[in-house]
């Protein structure tokens, strides 16, 4: 077990790491979303002269800052569950009850991931954006158009950070089974809140 | 057999697996079993085409306006702006409690905002007063559930998306029933002064005071003008009112009240970012639910069943809010109308009932569910905020919440409460 412990502390830094970045670019995101859109209005209303891109770099943004954000709450407890069940049994019970639903989330991000990653490198990915481009020389000369593929790789990074969530939190329950869950590594708890 | 994903779907729900994963694994799984493995395809690019969505973007950002507002201490204006028109009145914080409440959801239209930003300021100085702690607590949380009816409103962006809708024309319908909450629950906070021995008036403010206490308050106040205005007069999307929203919130906050600082912008923007993939990720859940939904042919199937039970739709919206209820009792709003209103949207309509209003119906009823044990997210957040258990607060909010129920009962049979407003401005026939 201590093997199984030392494992799960690890791949929890590395969790906290990787999600700390993620949710800091994430944060920036947002940022930039609000900036990009103020643009707009003030392009569209103000000089009558609306720009063709901010839309869809602010959708590419979003989507970026979901797959990097969200495994954070999920991490965190933050996804919305009904718990009473998890909360009414026995801690035993509890943590295999939990064990078996990560388990099958697990599965569900697995099978996500094979066909998200399909759908990156298939025919849907090499298809561009229609407005967003990208300089391809280091003097800004030649330009070319972002395929579509980079948007669609946000979902397979959200999906991967998630499974190496979900396996660590799988960690953590086997090691709350064997009694030990105090030796784990803290993970601070979500603030409450959805759209609501 | 494909029609047999709600009642999986409902089973993984209450075992505990996360919504999300259970909008998607339910249908996924008996796709498999059926051998239509291509078509678990389609549920995947239906997640992601349902969260690549520009009239989403509003989400985040009337989440990061909420959160900086707070982060700015625009409520205390809010407070202090209320305090000098009700204050004086008997239970006169308690008014004041809930006008805030209205006003903030002009800005936030977030319950959970509504409860953390009033309660830590407005429980203690009730209790100061001489209110008891969980009478302060219970109006706190009574009133928050207006922060989502009054526009703008996270959970109506969402049924907007979900379902199809106007936001603009859910927006409006909003108001009226917003309003009607307040009202209600200052008549029974009226009715309760003598039973709860409630602190008399204090000093009435000066019209002087109260002008000086509207000055402060103008450029919060102004961001519904705003939001609403520029939706209504054309001159933004739903989502570019938003970002307008955002940008005029941190100005203020900035340079006029100088009570946000740089330094507090990664906090809020994490914050805001955070809540928002959550709901994201459902909402793209959400769409792909609604496509098997539509062609397992469960909405038919549930319709004949709700029909079999009456014909009379007066009764079918009685039962129908019953089913809401509960519901509420154990599903946060949000998740609620993303699984329920693909559902049962399609049957009232086909009954003849407006689109507008049984959207509303569904987003107060489930509004109120924010308020109820087991699983009401505003208790939670009002007993971390006030210290007492989510117990003790709920036994006091019985009678605020009766006055909620009442008013859904309000919306269901008088559909004009919701729909003259968007009526007036050309969204509703």
């Amino acid at each position: 077990m201590g093997a199984v412990l030392g494992l799960t502390n690890r791949l929890g830094a590395l969790n906290a790491a990787l999600l700390t970045f993620g949710r800091r670019l994430g944060a920036g995101f947002v940022g930039l979303m609000v900036l990009i859109i103020l643009l707009q209005v003030f392009f569209r209303y103000l000089l009558d002269s609306a720009l063709a891109w901010p839309e869809e770099a602010s959708r590419f943004l979003m989507m970026w800052m979901t797959g990097l954000m969200a495994p954070t709450a999920f991490r965190r407890g933050g996804f919305v569950s009904i718990g009473i069940l998890t909360r009414l049994l026995p801690r035993v019970a509890s943590a295999v009850l939990a064990l078996f639903l990560l388990g099958l989330s697990l599965v569900v991000m697995i099978m996500g991931l094979r066909i998200g990653w399909s759908e990156v490198t298939g025919l849907g990915g090499r298809f561009t954006t229609d407005s967003l481009h990208y300089p391809t020389t280091f003097d800004f000369s030649t330009w070319a158009k972002v395929p579509k593929s980079w948007m669609m790789l946000s979902l397979v990074v959200g999906l991967v950070l998630l499974i190496s969530v979900c396996v660590e939190l799988m960690l953590r329950n086997l090691i709350t089974l064997a009694g030990r869950q105090e030796q784990l590594l803290m993970i601070p708890e979500a603030a409450i809140g959805g759209a609501e | 057999m494909l029609s047999l994903f709600l009642p999986l779907f409902l089973i993984l729900l209450l075992v505990g697996l996360p919504v999300f994963f259970g909008l998607i694994a339910a249908p996924a799984i008996l796709l498999w079993l059926n051998g239509q493995e291509r078509d678990i395809v389609l549920l995947y690019r239906n997640v992601y085409n349902g969260m690549d969505s520009f009239p989403l973007m509003a989400i985040p950002f009337f989440m990061l306006a909420g959160e900086v507002m707070n982060r700015s201490n625009i409520t205390l204006r809010l407070v202090e702006f209320s305090q000098a028109m009700m204050g004086h009145l008997r239970g006169g914080l308690a008014h004041v409690n809930v006008l805030s409440s209205m006003l903030f959801a002009g800005l936030s239209g977030s319950a959970v905002a509504d409860v953390s930003a009033l309660g830590s300021m407005l429980i203690p100085a009730m209790e100061k007063q001489g209110y008891t702690r969980s009478f302060a607590a219970a109006i706190t949380a009574a009133s928050s559930i207006i922060g989502p009816i009054i526009p703008p409103s996270g959970i109506m962006i969402i049924y907007a998306y979900v379902m199809g809708e106007s936001v603009a024309a859910l927006f409006l319908a909003g108001i009226v029933p917003g309003i009607l909450m307040g009202g209600g629950l200052m008549l029974m906070i009226h009715f309760l002064a003598d039973r709860y021995n409630l602190p008399a008036a204090t000093r009435r403010a000066t019209w002087g005071e109260r002008g000086n206490a509207s000055l402060k308050a103008i450029w919060p106040l102004l961001t519904p003008v705003i939001i609403m205005g520029g939706i209504l007069g054309g001159i933004f999307t739903p989502t570019e009112a938003a970002a307008v929203a955002v940008g005029y919130a941190t100005l203020i906050g900035l340079f006029v009240m100088r009570t946000l600082r740089l330094s507090d912008l990664p906090d809020v923007l994490t914050r805001a970012g955070m809540t928002s993939a959550v709901v994201l990720l459902l909402v793209g859940a959400a769409m792909a639910f609604k496509t098997v939904a539509s062609l397992s042919h469960t909405p038919e199937l549930l319709a004949s069943i709700i029909l079999g039970l009456s014909d009379n739709p007066l009764i079918l919206l009685f039962l129908i809010n019953l089913l809401l209820f509960v519901v509420g009792m154990f599903l946060d709003a949000g998740p609620a109308i993303i699984i329920l209103g693909p559902i049962l949207g399609p049957i009232f309509t086909s009954l003849g009932v407006d689109s507008v209003h049984f959207a509303i119906i569904m987003a107060v009823n489930l509004t109120v569910g924010l308020l109820t044990p087991p699983m009401g997210l505003v208790l939670f957040v009002t007993s971390s905020v006030s210290g007492l258990r989510v117990e003790t607060i709920a036994r006091a909010t019985l009678p605020f919440l009766a006055v909620e129920i009442f008013v859904i009962f309000l919306i269901t049979y008088f559909p004009a409460i919701s729909l003259t407003v968007p009526r007036f401005f050309g969204f509703v026939q």
